[in-house]
């Protein structure tokens, strides 16, 4: 009567051996599944030979058997059971739970190159994107037609083109989506709508990346990363918008759309961009790769079929769908949390320490007064952290400023005297306002020298502050 | 879109040009002769559209 039940081999670790074909000799191999196998002992083995049982008649070397004497080839081998040391059977699919891992258990060297994506520090080659740095201006209202420029969040840039008569504020905001983790986004508010845009007219926001930061991605190989962004946004005017990267290197480009689906709620957008193999980013500190997102596309740029693949830029198919936000004075639009990084998915958003977040920020943008002090003229609290020079002549004022971080490339400086007048120092004691010419002996790191047209004091001191701008 | 610089005075020290003195929206800056500078790039494309550079050579 055949047995009622589970199979043997479910059971613990019991494994069921091939059945032994006799032929006589002493001696056979232990197979399983037509392949040798190598018991533990022959104490673990136990088999049937004619409906007898066999154990501790036999003993096992390697994969063989040997009984001691010829079995004959009438024999029949009825089952070969082992009886293995821990666990053989291979648990079912999903039944290995948590509390099963020790801790500590699962080392790197068990995860597959890629296993975990995106977890390397500043894998988020997006800087600021939390929004969380404003150097310039907390608010700036008027932005408008020749108004494309840096103007509150840092590294986020307003760029329009053609002639838009669409007025907006920009401005750093402290409307974020709720449990994320951020505390300021940026935000366009439409304050003159322009209900039709004229053919060239393009409304953006972009932010640019250095080529030899990007190196890692190695566009224009075989080997060429995807690039997967995200970010939440939230906007009062639904429908299609476009998240366009642009190749600045090799003038290329491929656009994303996403939808707003939701009017003045906070929506999280992932788009994953593939590799790039043409067309390799250079190693320099220049701008090589721009993240542009569209406000609105007038009809040159949206006319024809929008370019979801990696091509030669065609200006017509980079924004084709894109509404028209600046279309109502009611449309706001807020986005925070971007993330662009390697790879097909998006891991969770990079928080960075503010201090951290302000460095990378004066690669591109330093002011020397506080970081609250956003705009000249200067407060007594702003005047905090001046600059401070000893005239050695009548033309030249000898100090040593130093940047907090590397710029990109020599900075473009604006001295400020404390009335708010660029070109201009305060000489101490006298009170005199007294007008510079420029800087000299400058770099990416400092300048030691500002020269005039003999109105210095010889051995007077001087206070001033500073605007270096080195931005993409 | 080309910038609307007021003027833009090339600087000398020395007889050697050092630096661009722009002066753009009522503010008067330092531009460093750096082809890595975007300022530097925008005088470039100005002067090319027809800008005039004041240069005085260092006489000034």
């Amino acid at each position: 009567m055949a047995y009622i039940g589970r199979g043997t081999d479910k059971i613990s670790n019991v494994e069921v051996l091939d059945n032994i074909t006799f032929d006589g000799s002493s001696s056979y191999t232990l197979q399983k599944n037509s392949v040798n196998f190598t018991p533990s002992s022959a104490n673990t083995l136990l088999l049937s030979i004619d409906g007898v049982v066999q154990a501790g008649n036999f003993t096992v070397s390697g994969s063989t058997i040997d009984f001691g004497t010829a079995v004959a080839g009438t024999s029949t081998c009825d089952f070969v059971l082992h009886y293995g040391v821990g666990l053989i059977t291979a648990p079912s699919d999903g039944s290995v739970t948590e509390a099963k891992i020790g801790t500590g258990a699962v080392t790197s060297s068990k995860l597959a190159s890629g296993a975990v994506p995106n977890q390397s520090a500043f894998k988020n080659i997006v800087i600021n994107g939390s929004m969380d740095i404003a150097q310039r201006s907390t608010s700036v209202t008027g932005i408008t037609n020749g108004s494309s420029g840096y103007h509150t969040v840092d590294r986020f840039q307003f760029a329009e083109s053609g002639s838009p008569s669409a007025v907006f504020t920009q401005s750093q905001s402290t409307d974020v989506p709720t449990g994320q983790g951020f505390a300021k986004s940026l935000k366009m508010d439409c304050t003159t709508a322009q209900g039709s845009l004229g053919a060239g007219d393009l409304i953006r926001i972009r932010t640019t990346f250095e080529g030899q930061n990007l190196q890692y991605l190695k566009k224009g190989t075989s080997s060429a990363e995807s690039l997967t962004m995200s970010f939440w946004v939230k906007s009062s005017k639904t429908g299609t918008y476009i998240c366009q990267l642009l190749d600045k290197d090799n003038s290329r480009s491929i656009s994303k759309s996403y939808t707003i689906s939701s009017a003045d709620t906070w929506e999280k957008k992932t788009i994953t961009y593939d590799g790039d193999t043409t067309g390799a980013f250079t190693n320099d500190n220049g701008s090589s790769l721009q993240v542009i997102w569209w406000l609105g596309a007038g009809s040159g740029s949206s006319s024809g079929t929008l370019q979801t693949s990696w091509g030669a830029t065609t200006t017509a198919d980079t924004a084709v769908g894109q509404v028209n936000f600046a279309d109502s004075t009611s449309n706001d639009w807020y986005i925070t949390g971007v993330q662009l990084e390697a790879g097909t998915s998006a891991s969770d958003f990079e928080f960075l320490p503010v201090d951290v977040n302000l460095n990378r920020c004066q690669r591109y943008y330093y002011k020397s007064y506080g970081q609250g002090s956003g705009t000249v003229p200067l407060t007594s609290s702003g005047w905090i952290g001046s600059r401070h020079a000893i005239a050695y002549n009548t033309t030249n004022l000898g100090m040593d400023v130093r940047y907090p971080a590397p710029m990109r490339s020599s900075p473009t400086v604006t001295i400020y005297h404390q009335d708010g007048s660029s070109a201009n120092v305060y000489e101490i004691v006298t009170g005199g306002k007294k007008a510079v010419t420029g800087i000299q002996y400058g770099n990416d790191s400092g300048f030691w020298n500002i020269t005039a047209s003999a109105v210095f004091t010889t051995n007077a001191h001087y206070y001033f502050q500073i605007v270096a701008i080195s931005e993409l | 879109m080309n910038r609307n610089f007021t003027s833009v005075t090339k600087i000398y020290n020395s007889n050697e040009a050092t630096f661009y003195r722009i002066v753009e929206n009522g503010v008067t800056s330092s531009v460093p002769l750096d082809e890595a500078n975007t300022d530097y790039q925008a005088i470039q494309e100005w002067i090319a559209d027809g800008g005039t550079v004041i240069d005085n050579g260092g006489g000034e």
